[in-house]
């Protein structure tokens, strides 16, 4: 639905004329993030500082209009989708690095900074920023904290929320506070910590103080084939059981190393049952200790064809196979379904067997390539859009994918987010209770629901997924 | 504060909990949960007691699966009876709180207490992965869950944490536990701040360093056994026994505070302490603990912390002292924010009035 002319006025008087844009072929460019769904917003605005984002928040809570922030659409689970209609405030204007404080190891940044460049621009300070979402070329840190994003190097060095000092935020009423901090223990209650990973439901965010980290003197990185998924899985928690946590423990199904092998050609073993990407960093003496005892662990559990990255060009192509490898499943199908249950490190071998058996009953492809040391899957369900009667066949078998997790004692999501996509599993694995404790946060932050509504509750009302007016074109697979 | 009108309850269930504090928030009671009472001293002076819910009844491993390394615990167990359960594994908490032995989990969550192994591990900010909090309403709400990586729902167990039991009774919490270090080294040194300096720069930072007012330094060293003994042997300075950080964590006061503020402004804040004064500080971590004299020397060392962008917490002192110059000082800007969450948990402030911030 249109905003009133008199809306967009003062969206405009907030942002400017050429940061609002209501023509709705530049609207659907933002109908989707990088889920399924989708939905057209009425609104998008494109703000450039902190004032302006609250100004338009205000202007959004006078109007009763749901404001939906978004960073650069990488996201998995439609947290970004406008759902319910209303502005999209789009944050990618705010793209600063404010301050990299080497002594502190601390950044300040804006919002719309992407992953990478933080780390770029940290590097000449010996320092990185420690979490890396397979979209980190793409994805912006505000994306990241709304979501408390993940990626292959959290097995050691933990998610988005382990890494946020503080951020300045916008709440639902427009106004402007800072939460948290460089200092320990703060006092009061930790608003911080509750705020990165709300999905966009409880605040906008427009800074971010994140901890950056030494680069590690040395890094090794080894490549192992296994027989079978279940042999990769048993030897995933062998590595662990003898006490040794690697700096990232990543899978690839068979389905999935045929398709990045094709793309590019990192000498992934085809013919394996699963690879296992192992990686451990530190100084020299550790990693190579730590790299023995890993071979001989791998070797014990049927692992072979071992092959450790000799160039940091090789430990690159390697990474660039793996965080690339659901772009390369486009080569099998233009689209994917992607989940990312989260199943006790025990049970993995249990639930891929599931996912496989739920592929096969609905004649879906399924590509498994995943952290497999933090028992956080990715099963990409392969379709291909343009055969009509698929989604709602895609969308069944995902959901059976999730509950065989929930059975496992897993949860909905370990690194994308509930969003639209999971929020009426949510009773799954939460009491009524539980929900409606949840639901006190929301009302005490945002008590007319402004923020992002639809998302992370379930929603009685909510249709089946719509395809948001894409009707036939194949969306082209996106690299990742 | 009448003590002798205050009924004493010790629930053996979670269920039994929820509804004792139920019926005595209906009844406008004032209610407050005590565990090990080790950190009883921290906080503001109780405006009102009615009920003691003591959770020491609620003391099971609920569930311990070593190959996931995650544990679920009821509240009410003593941190030395967990590691005990953890250690048959090869698994531990890194938790190391001072004025040990004896604090519960509950009571480390509510209070956030940490010690020196913060430096590697973090808080339990950072591996606490599930809760179960009792409510004044009655309800048991969980959030989290038993996987070591999870964004289902909102992260209720960073609210919970350190919130002084003001929004809710922890009931039982589950963690993400770790493997005991494959090399464990602890060393000495008598050089103060330089030997601090010297140990931070080094390739491998150590898991704990801890630095005294007397210039002692004792510095612990986790790994792979070449990595670590490479270090120390580049150090230089003498081992020592592992029994030194039991010691330290015994380590409190009659009246002692914690300072905690940003890492690279310790030093300054440590510095302008009363001459003599006695401290222990994590200089990694950016949290030292005082045992101060008297109130003066804490109103000025606390404008200093605060200034630096930090905090100064009284840990323990009589009523007096707290009443003289807060538990808590200044609060915190977002003091409206965190309002409304307290309205939205605890509507009728039964919970430890008096006692935290909000």
């Amino acid at each position: 639905m249109p905003l009133p002319a008199s809306v967009i006025g003062e969206l405009k008087k907030v942002a400017g004329r050429d940061h609002v844009i209501t023509a709705l072929n530049d609207l659907r460019i933002f109908e989707r993030d990088g889920s399924i769904e989708g939905a057209v917003p009425d609104a998008i605005v494109l703000p450039s500082n902190t004032e302006q984002v609250a100004a338009v928040i205000k202007v959004a809570a006078r109007h009763n209009i749901p404001i939906v922030p978004r960073g650069a659409g990488t996201g998995l689970s439609g947290g970004a989708v406008t759902i319910r209609g209303g502005i999209a405030l789009q944050m990618t204007r705010m793209r600063r690095i404010l301050e990299i404080d080497p002594v502190g190891q601390t950044a300040l940044v804006e919002p719309g900074v992407v992953n990478q460049e933080l780390s770029l621009a940290a590097a000449p300070h010996q320092l990185f920023y420690a979490p890396d979402p397979s979209s980190q070329k793409a994805c912006t840190i505000g994306g990241n904290a709304a979501e408390n994003s993940g990626g292959p190097h959290c097995l050691y060095y933990g998610v988005t929320t382990n890494h946020v000092l503080g951020m300045e935020v916008v709440l639902a009423d427009g106004s402007v506070h800072w939460v948290s901090g460089d200092a320990a223990d703060r006092i009061g209650l930790d608003l911080c910590g509750v705020l990165v990973g709300s999905e966009g439901t409880l605040c906008a965010i427009t800074k971010v103080k994140v901890r950056l980290l030494r680069i590690p003197p040395s890094i090794a990185t080894l490549l192992a084939a296994f027989p079978s998924i279940d042999a990769a899985s048993q030897a995933v928690s062998a590595v662990i059981g003898r006490g040794i946590v690697p700096a990232a423990l990543e899978m690839m199904d068979k389905v999935t190393v045929g398709a990045v092998e094709a793309h590019y050609r990192a000498g992934y073993p085809t013919d394996a049952g699963a690879v296992l990407l192992v990686e451990v960093d530190g100084v020299a003496e550790s990693t190579r200790e730590l790299m023995a005892a890993i071979r001989e662990v791998l070797s014990e559990n049927q692992g072979y064809a071992m092959r450790e990255a000799q160039t940091p060009a090789e430990r690159d192509l390697l990474w660039a196979g793996r965080k690339g490898a659901i772009g390369a499943l486009g080569r099998i199908k233009p689209n994917y379904y992607l989940h990312d249950g989260v199943v006790p490190r025990s049970k993995l071998p249990q639930v891929l067997s599931a996912v496989g058996e739920i592929g096969v009953h609905y004649k879906l492809p399924v590509a498994n390539v995943f952290h497999a040391g933090d028992g956080n899957l990715h099963p990409n369900i392969l379709f291909d859009l343009r055969d009509r009667d698929v989604l709602h066949q895609v969308e069944e078998a995902g959901e059976e994918m999730l509950h065989a997790v929930v059975e496992l004692g897993g949860a909905l999501s370990g690194e994308h987010g509930i969003g639209l996509e999971k929020s009426s599993y949510m009773p799954w694995i939460f009491s009524p209770d539980d929900l409606e404790v949840m639901s006190r946060v929301k009302s005490a932050l945002d008590p007319n629901g402004l923020l992002n509504p639809g998302k992370i509750f379930p929603d009685p009302e909510r249709k089946k997924i719509s395809l948001a007016g894409r009707t036939g074109f194949a969306v082209e697979a996106k690299w990742w | 504060m009448v003590r002798a009108a205050i009924e004493v309850i010790k629930p053996r269930t979670a269920e039994d909990l929820a509804t004792t504090l139920g019926e005595a928030a209906a009844g406008g009671k004032a209610v407050t949960a005590v565990g090990g009472g080790r950190a009883a001293g921290m906080g503001g002076s109780l405006h009102r007691c009615d009920v003691e819910l003591h959770t020491g009844g609620l003391d099971r491993v609920i569930e311990h699966s070593p190959a996931d390394m995650v544990v679920s615990v009821e509240a009410g167990i003593t941190l030395e009876a967990l590691q005990v359960h953890l250690a048959k594994s090869g698994q531990f908490l890194p938790l190391d709180p001072f004025n040990s032995p004896g604090h519960t989990i509950g009571g480390l969550l509510a209070t956030g207490w940490t010690g020196p192994l913060r430096m590697r591990y973090g808080s339990p900010r950072d591996f606490l992965i599930g809760i179960r909090v009792a409510l004044p309403d009655g309800r048991l709400a969980s959030a989290g869950g038993r996987v070591v990586k999870n964004v289902s729902g909102y992260d209720l167990m960073k609210l919970h944490l350190g919130a002084m039991g003001s929004l809710g009774v922890i009931v039982a919490a589950s963690f993400k536990v770790f493997p005991q270090p494959l090399h464990d080294v602890t060393v000495e040194s008598h050089d103060g701040w330089p030997a601090v300096d010297a140990v931070l720069a080094a390739p491998v930072a150590p898991s704990a360093i801890e630095l005294f007012s007397d210039g002692r330094v004792i510095a612990r060293f986790f790994g792979s056994p070449d990595a670590v003994n490479s270090t120390v042997k580049t150090l230089g300075w003498p081992g020592t026994d592992r029994e030194a950080w039991t010691q330290h964590s015994h380590r409190a006061a009659d009246r002692w505070a914690r300072i905690a503020v940003p890492r690279t402004k310790l030093r300054e804040v440590l510095n302008a302490l009363p001459q003599g004064s006695r401290w222990w500080a994590s200089p990694g971590v950016g949290i030292a603990h005082w045992a101060f004299d008297d109130e003066a020397a804490v109103i000025t060392a606390r404008t200093f912390a605060e200034s630096a962008g930090g905090s100064l917490v009284l840990m323990f002192a009589p009523d007096q002292v707290k009443e003289k110059v807060g538990a808590w000082g200044s609060p915190p800007p977002t003091l409206e924010v965190m309002r409304r969450l307290k309205e939205a948990f605890d509507p009728k402030h039964i919970l430890n009035p008096g006692r935290y911030v909000i």
